[in-house]
């Protein structure tokens, strides 16, 4: 994580169809599963430098869903929603926002629509 | 970090510079009746006045808090942040989305646990208002409130946590510890 950022919002961004749930043991003997994610994560984080204003980055954390992202910027967070038909990728629809008083994380349903995003 | 003093500006306009407030920790903003300074943090549950604070360039740079409800329609504004959860609000009977900007930045206030909270141009006059800050003061008896106010009042004198002081008396505290 670069430092002296605040980072304020979290997604989470599903990996591809064939690589979900998938367990370390299975992860092991499918060396093609892994590089599929790598290139995955590789590929989002380029897309990232280029479509974010502000800070962002991959959280290095593995997760069986997908990889978490973390943004500086609320309206990074807002393009790259709406853009995913472009990229072809399946966001998770719920926000984290860390809460600057409370240190607190919140979690806020999203719902995309072609004109836009409203959380729930 | 914790911070000892906290100052909060209340509904009405005071004669008082600000940037002196500064000095010896956070200044709270009650909505934008007050444009002196770049609060640390301002209050606000109506939705017509977040909007002029978020293209006013007095609060660029400041935690804009509001009410969970407002907080989602602004959710992708970096300077707007979600009030949190304030402990006794439901037996003090204060709904965050109808009360004033001054309570919640009271609220706001009692729930960062300054050791001393000063209240500048708050207004006592509504008796509603009175009577929710002597509750507030009452629940929370590890804080001290200070009413800095330029006319006389005796209407706190009854609390055993909060006093009532004059400008001059505030300069001399923000003073000794410049």
């Amino acid at each position: 994580m670069p430092e002296n950022k605040f980072y304020k919002y979290s997604l989470k961004l599903r990996w591809p169809s064939i690589c979900r749930n998938r367990s370390v043991e299975i992860l092991k003997e499918r060396p093609d599963l892994v590089e599929k994610m790598n290139n995955f994560r590789e590929k989002v984080s380029n897309v990232l430098k280029i479509v974010c204003r502000k800070s962002s980055y991959v959280d290095n954390t593995h997760s069986m869903t997908g990889i978490r992202l973390w943004f500086e910027s609320g309206q990074d967070v807002y393009d790259f929603i709406i853009r995913q038909p472009e990229f072809d990728w399946e966001v998770v629809p719920t926000l984290d926002v860390l809460n600057i008083v409370t240190s607190q994380l919140q979690t806020f349903e999203i719902q995309y629509t072609p004109t836009g995003v409203v959380v729930d | 970090m914790k911070n000892v003093y906290i100052t909060i500006v209340g509904n009405l306009s005071i004669r008082f510079d600000l940037h002196e407030s500064m000095h010896i920790g956070p200044v709270i903003a009650s909505a934008n009746s007050n444009k002196s300074i770049n609060f640390a943090y301002a209050t606000c549950n109506s939705e017509i006045i977040l909007q002029d604070m978020l293209n006013s360039t007095n609060f660029r740079g400041t935690n804009l808090l509001c009410p969970e409800e407002l907080f989602k329609k602004y959710v992708f504004f970096n300077e707007v942040t979600c009030l949190p959860d304030f402990p006794g609000l439901k037996t003090l009977e204060i709904d965050p989305n109808n009360c004033t900007p001054q309570c919640l930045s009271l609220m706001l206030a009692v729930y960062l646990q300054p050791k001393i909270i000063f209240l500048l141009g708050y207004d006592l006059n509504n008796p509603i208002e009175f009577t929710r800050l002597k509750s507030i003061i009452i629940s929370n008896p590890d804080v001290r409130f200070a009413y800095i106010s330029n006319a006389q009042t005796k209407k706190l004198n009854d609390l055993d946590n909060c006093f009532c002081d004059t400008y001059i008396k505030y300069q001399e505290v923000i003073d000794a510890r410049k």
